[in-house]
């Protein structure tokens, strides 16, 4: 897992920016607010000025927003929206939309014949489909739901039975999508709680000790057998006492290891450990020096070909043009044999954080490439130096380690260790000498290997104080697609306010599938922006299409036809970015899937900027449907 | 619209629902099992085409409930998971990639392109992606188990049986780390357990390695040979030529003895290896192989066909020997005077425009058999159609022939073949074996002394067959002369060095199996005597010259450039061995193109891509010789000039040329030892005349600071 910038902010850095307030989440929500103000008077007195006439639309429209004030939003009650929600939650029941779950459960019980279960890392596979499928069908439900329910009531005249009563449109709205969200969470703790036997069963399986020999010492070692297309070898060391049964581990394979017990003569393979994981990364920065020793915030880029995207995390300084660039880390290189290094400068490392005795539990994710084949047999070496971001002098004797690539190895940073401080060669103690006094320690990777590259981003090596458990990570993962839904049924309940129930579901489609698609609105738009023919807008590269031109040559058609092209694709391209980088950014939120898969603790911070915006649309959603009905002349 | 209306437009629309079903009913039905229910007409279909899908393969629910879930969209899910799949590999996502692959595989199980293309990737890109060899290998399992599924669901798809051969010897056995994954190939218990189900036995010594373990050549040997046996039930071969498809599977079993020889094992199960071997290879060259042309062909068939042909031909001329005098007559009167001069001066006096002109001129004096027979006197006219006909169909043949054995290089295959179940050519493999890891170990007497042991067998090797000079092996030899003269500390070799003949083809650049007899002979010349044989005067000087200097260093060192290509190249370009050609009023352009033999085996040694992409034509025989190590002897006037004529695939006017029938078999025996060796005798004396000798001597000189660089 590759985290990018954004990834890493906290949330006030996240909410805030401080040192570039225009991409800054708050001046987002302020401007979204602030236009939809804006936006909702004017069309609202265009509205009633053609309803009323412009004298009394006028008046109409300043009526609607001193009744929100002053009567709506104060005199809402919290008994009736629950009523309220209590009847959408109760019709919703109605529908038979408890189908959805078993829906679920029957995708679970034939799951197995698309995923692969020779994978080499099951566990994740298993999580990202249990999370991604969930994910999917709760939106759609949520989309359902949410969009109909109001048209219905409204046509078949139902709603009379409501309005009549004295309930304000503020609790209608609220309620509904109270009602909504309840259904929704009542279908999605069942599908997690499935979801996670799903995960642990799948994975759990058995092997049978075929092979073992004695080592000497009372130890042996063996091979398991073949199961779930993959074998251990294990080491069995002799019983602690008389009577104690022995203990044995075995290899890391797929991910997982199991614990071996010999009893009697009989050998009990434990289940597997390992494979459901939640580490709690501490990362730091990183800067790369290239071969001379200088140093260079990017490594050496060995030509693998890019990932897309990454426009996304500049807000509306990319909106407005002042970023421009995607921003998205990839893999940098080292190069070996020479001054090339990558260093990570760790900040607020203090034995209270860091409590193991033994020292800190480092781990890499790093990438080798290789220029020559070199010696086929071993990986590729490189060594880890821990230094004094004070005192550069102070510095810890190499660890040597061999790439362990598309794995996560680990390595311990031992409290004591040889080094020099820079006159003489000692023992050196990690938290007095190699850590700063403001708590910062650097550790520096380097590739020993000539004319061999190792490679490592940001997120790549990092300290792991702790682990958090797999069940609560999980858990969190979903508060993330709760955080979703809950997105969609205000975005369905306010579109169902004035639009007809297909109609609505279409446009809160249309909203998801624009946020799903920013990325390639950006890339659109930045390819526009530099003037480079890359396909162009919708107009031109349906010309192209038709035409069978390449996306990268030149538009061969009339020159002002071309520039009139050209000129509405912009519009077109430029609106849709406005709209887009107005809506919530839902795959952003999706991505949460990923740190569980990989083993992850999700951070608190991703959640938390996640509730807020979460929160932040649903208010503007529930104030735009309050509108809406308000205006609607039923609720008259 | 009242309710009643609403109601009687629900029926019409159901009577019209069923009024299409009915003949959807009938058209799709299904074969009712007897003899006289066929079904409908699309099952009659289904079955005439053989593409029910129980007749392509497997059927896999999984893949038929993705194709219904698909609504139809099948297309569309495909190419969004195409897209998806390159954004994993981008993104280095490799499981993922992999169930993406799954899916698609799914989605359009027998569309075989994704099969081929994605296990490729999945074996070959990905793979080398890898830092450890054992993840690599992975990979590469991955890969080929893919293919294995993609057999398993296109029963009739010749080409993925042939790839899955195809992956488990070229990528396990040729990759840079052969050594290791055939290792982790043959220890691959769990695999060998999957190949078992798949029908291949690996367990039976045939697919065995002298360890006793599953070999991968062997095994990939094995998947061929279920796929020629596929293609034997009646299965057409498709996206691939017959010659490249029955190819592989004999090569293979080539390939595994060289492994083994190549890990040291180097006795009789090497021997018997190779024995194996070479009976694959005589098998596949009795093996009737379709062509693009109406008839089949056997590449051990050329003897037989021209044979047959020449007997034709002596009756042809026998019963109008006489027209074809008259009409040859003829033709020479149509001739321009500028043209008739051009033939008249002799090769070697003719201006650049009067060779062109003769060259065309003697391409028309060539009388087409048909011709001839349609003016033959009335008596034998119908007979001599007939044979025209005839003859004219056993050109084709014998073309074809021609073509398909350059195409594969068969006979370099078959030599190679039977000289290694030689007990010299184990000994002599032995030999530097041995002398490589007494070298290694620093122990340089012994080394030395093997080293000159297996030197000398190995001179001995290439004298019976020069062919091998251009096998694999030269390249492995030259580097154990390099570290031999290390470790003799000097970079000339004595007079009577074994290999120097060797040594100087190698570094020359017409390396040739010809030109190694050429050097050979040379050099055999200079050690016995000082005095010339008696044709070539010229040649006086030369040995003597030789001896002065001796032969071997000379070439090493201009490795390719300068000095020393005059030396090697001059007497065997194109234009000494055309002239010869001209004189013999043969059709020239195949004699020119005779002498570049080595091409072909130098392509085919890397058998790999270049077989592979090699059009499904061969390129018509332009190049005769290849076959040929005798090459250089058609530069003899008279009698090998007639035997080339065979070549040239433009058809007509070549046939009258051939008279000299018994010369083209003599010229199409691979190597045997002995012939070589007479012909070139002739050769080198005709021809290496004048301006070959300046050259071969000139080098030394230059010869030796550069060998020494590369020893040093």
């Amino acid at each position: 897992m590759i985290l990018q910038p954004e990834d890493f902010w906290t949330f006030t850095q996240w909410l805030l920016r401080p040192q570039s307030f225009l991409e800054s989440a708050l001046l987002q929500g302020v401007v979204l607010v602030v236009l939809a103000i804006l936006l909702g008077l004017v069309i609202g007195y265009l509205v009633s000025a053609v309803r009323y006439g412009p004298g009394e639309g006028f008046y109409a429209v300043a009526r609607a927003v001193r009744d929100l004030v002053r009567f709506d939003l104060p005199g809402t009650s919290p008994r009736r929206i629950w009523a309220l929600a209590r009847l959408a939650y109760k019709e919703s029941l109605r529908r038979k939309v408890l189908v959805v779950v078993a829906l679920f459960v029957v995708g679970l019980l034939f799951a197995g014949w698309y995923l692969d279960p020779r994978s080499s890392d099951p566990a994740r596979l298993y999580i990202s489909f249990v999370l991604t499928a969930t994910n999917y069908l709760i939106l759609l439900l949520a989309l359902f739901i949410s969009t109909f329910s109001l048209p219905a009531d409204i046509k078949s005249r139902t709603i009379y039975t409501i309005v009549t009563k004295p309930v304000r449109a503020t609790e209608i709205v609220l309620g509904r999508m109270l009602g909504f969200i309840g259904v929704g969470t009542m279908m999605l703790v069942p599908m997690g709680i499935a979801s996670y036997f799903f995960v642990t069963r799948g994975l759990w399986h058995d092997h049978e000790v075929v092979e073992i020999q004695e080592t000497g010492g009372g130890r042996a070692e063996g091979k398991l057998s073949y199961d779930q297309f993959h074998e251990h070898t294990f080491t069995l060391d002799p019983p602690a006492a008389e009577g104690e049964p022995a203990l044995g581990l075995t290899d890391m394979v797929r991910g997982h290891r199991h614990v071996i017990r010999e009893e009697n003569g009989q050998y009990i393979i434990g289940e597997p450990t390992g494979a459901l994981r939640a580490r709690i990364p501490v990362y730091g920065s990183l800067v790369f020096t290239d071969r001379t020793g200088t140093v260079s915030a990017a490594g050496i880029d060995v030509g693998h070909e890019k990932a897309r995207g990454g426009y996304g995390s500049a807000g509306v300084a990319r909106l407005v043009g002042v970023a421009r660039e995607a921003r998205r880390l990839e893999y940098g290189y080292m190069e070996g044999g020479t001054l090339s290094s990558a260093i990570y400068t760790f900040e607020n490392i203090t034995p209270a954080r860091f409590p193991d005795e033994e020292g800190i539990t480092m781990e890499m994710a790093l990438r080798a490439f290789r220029t020559i084949k070199g010696d086929i047999v071993s990986g590729l070496n490189g060594s880890i130096t821990m230094r004094n971001p004070d005192n550069p002098a102070i510095e810890s004797n190499p660890i040597t380690f061999v790439v362990q690539e598309y794995d996560v190895s680990e390595q311990l940073l031992p409290r004591q260790i040889e080094g020099t401080d820079g006159q003489t060669t000692r023992q050196l103690s990690l938290f007095d000498d190699l850590v700063a006094e403001d708590g910062s320690l650097e550790v520096i990777i380097r590739c020993l290997d000539r004319q061999q590259y190792l490679g490592a981003t940001t997120s790549s090596v990092y300290l792991r104080p702790a682990e958090s458990s797999f069940a609560w990570n999980l858990t969190k993962s979903y508060i993330s697609i709760w955080l979703q839904m809950v997105m969609i049924i205000a975005f369905g309940v306010m579109f169902s306010t004035f639009l007809s129930g297909p109609v609505a579901m279409v446009a809160t489609f249309v909203c998801v599938l624009l946020g799903f698609t920013a990325e390639q609105i950006y890339d659109i738009r930045y390819h526009i922006d530099r003037g480079e023919a890359m396909g162009g807008g919708p107009i031109e590269s349906m010309v192209r299409l038709l035409r069978q031109d390449a996306m990268t040559t030149e538009l061969d058609i009339d020159a002002v036809a071309g520039r009139l092209i050209q000129a509405v694709d912009a519009g077109i391209i430029y609106a849709l970015d406005a709209v887009a980088t107005s809506l919530p950014n839902l795959p952003k939120m999706l991505s949460t899937a990923e740190y569980a898969a990989s083993g992850y603790d999700i951070f608190g911070s991703l959640l938390a900027r996640h509730g807020v915006a979460t929160l932040g649309y649903v208010i503007l959603a529930f104030l735009i449907g309050y509108f809406f009905l308000k205006t609607r002349e039923i609720a008259a | 619209m009242n309710r009643s209306h609403g109601f009687r437009n629900k029926l019409i629309y159901l009577a019209v629902l069923i009024a299409m079903l009915i003949p959807l009913y009938l058209l799709g039905q299904p074969a009712g099992g007897g003899t006289t229910d066929p079904g409908g007409q699309l099952t009659q279909m289904r079955t005439s085409f053989n593409i029910a899908e129980s007749e392509l393969g497997d059927i896999n629910p999984a893949s038929e409930t993705m194709k219904l879930a698909s609504l139809g969209l099948r297309g569309v899910a495909a190419t969004l998971l195409w897209s998806k799949a390159h954004d994993y590999e981008v993104a280095h996502e490799w499981d993922r990639l992999k169930a993406t692959l799954n899916n698609i595989a799914l989605l359009q199980p027998h569309y075989e392109k994704v099969w081929e293309f994605q296990s490729h990737n999945l074996a070959y890109n990905v793979s080398s992606q890898f830092d450890d060899y054992r993840q690599r290998y992975a990979m590469v399992r991955e890969g080929t188990e893919f293919l294995t599924r993609g057999v398993e669901q296109n029963r009739k798809s010749s080409r993925l049986i042939w790839y899955t051969g195809w992956f488990y010897g070229q990528k396990i056995g040729i990759s840079d780390e052969k050594r290791q994954f055939r290792r982790l190939f043959s220890d691959d218990e769990p695999l060998h357990q999957s190949l078992r189900e798949q029908n291949i036995a690996v367990d039976s010594p045939e697919a065995r390695g002298p360890d006793g373990k599953p070999d991968n050549w062997l095994v990939g040997r094995q998947w061929l040979f279920n796929g020629y046996n596929m293609v034997d039930s009646g299965v057409p071969i498709r996206n691939q030529t017959p010659i490249n498809f029955y190819e592989s599977g004999p090569k293979w079993r080539i390939k595994h003895a060289e492994a083994i020889e190549s890990e040291g094992v180097l006795d009789d199960r090497a021997k018997s290896a190779w024995q194996q071997a070479s009976d694959d290879w005589q098998t596949f060259g009795q093996r009737s192989i379709p062509t693009t042309s109406p008839f089949t062909i056997r590449l051990d068939g050329l003897d037989e066909l021209t044979q047959r042909r020449d007997e034709k031909f002596e009756e042809f001329m026998s019963l109008a020997g006489e027209t074809h005098q008259q009409i040859e007559e003829e033709l020479r009167q149509s001739l321009t005077a500028a043209e008739r001069e051009a033939i008249e001066i002799p090769v070697v006096d003719r201006s650049e425009t009067q060779h062109s002109l003769a060259h065309t001129a003697q391409a028309r004096l060539i009388p087409s058999l048909d011709n001839v027979a349609r003016r033959a006197p009335e008596s034998v006219r119908l007979r001599a159609i007939q044979l025209a006909a005839e003859l004219r169909d056993l050109e084709a043949r014998i073309t074809k022939t021609r073509g398909h054995r350059e195409q594969i290089n068969y006979v370099y295959w078959k030599t190679l073949a039977q000289a290694e179940q030689e007990d010299r050519t184990v000994q002599a493999r032995r030999l530097l074996f041995e002398a490589e890891q007494a070298n290694a170990d620093a122990d340089l007497d012994l080394a030395i002394d093997k080293y000159e042991q297996a030197f000398a067998l190995w001179a001995e090797v290439f004298d019976a067959y020069p062919i091998l000079v251009m096998d694999d092996i030269s390249d492995d030899l030259m580097r154990s002369i390099r570290r031999y003269t290390i470790a003799i500390d000097s970079d000339t070799f004595a007079d009577d060095f074994p290999l120097s003949a060797f040594v100087e083809v190698m570094d020359s650049e017409m390396k040739s199996a010809e030109e190694y007899v050429r050097l050979r002979e040379l050099q055999k010349e200079r050690g016995t005597a000082a005095e010339p044989t008696e044709p070539a005067a010229d040649q006086t000087p030369q040995p003597a010259e030789a001896n002065a200097e001796p032969m071997p260093e000379p070439a090493p060192a201009p490795a390719g450039d300068g000095a020393a290509e005059p030396a090697t190249e001059a007497p065997a370009t194109d234009a000494p061995a055309a002239e010869p050609g001209e004189d013999a009023e043969m059709a020239p352009q195949p004699s020119a193109e005779a002498p570049q033999p080595d091409a072909p085996p130098a392509a085919e040694t890397r058998p790999g891509d270049a077989a592979e992409t090699q059009p499904s034509e061969p390129a018509e025989p332009a190049q005769p010789a290849e076959e040929q190590p005798q090459a250089p002897a058609e530069s003899e006037p008279a009698a090998p000039a007639e035997g080339e004529p065979a070549a040239p695939a433009e058809g007509e006017p070549a046939t009258p040329a051939e008279p000299a029938g018994d010369e083209p078999p003599a010229a199409e025996q691979p190597a045997p030892p002995a012939e070589p060796a007479t012909d070139t005798e002739s050769d080198g004396d005709s021809e290496a005349a004048g301006d070959a000798e300046p050259a071969a001597a000139d080098p030394p000189e230059e010869a030796e600071p550069a060998t020494d660089a590369e020893a040093g």
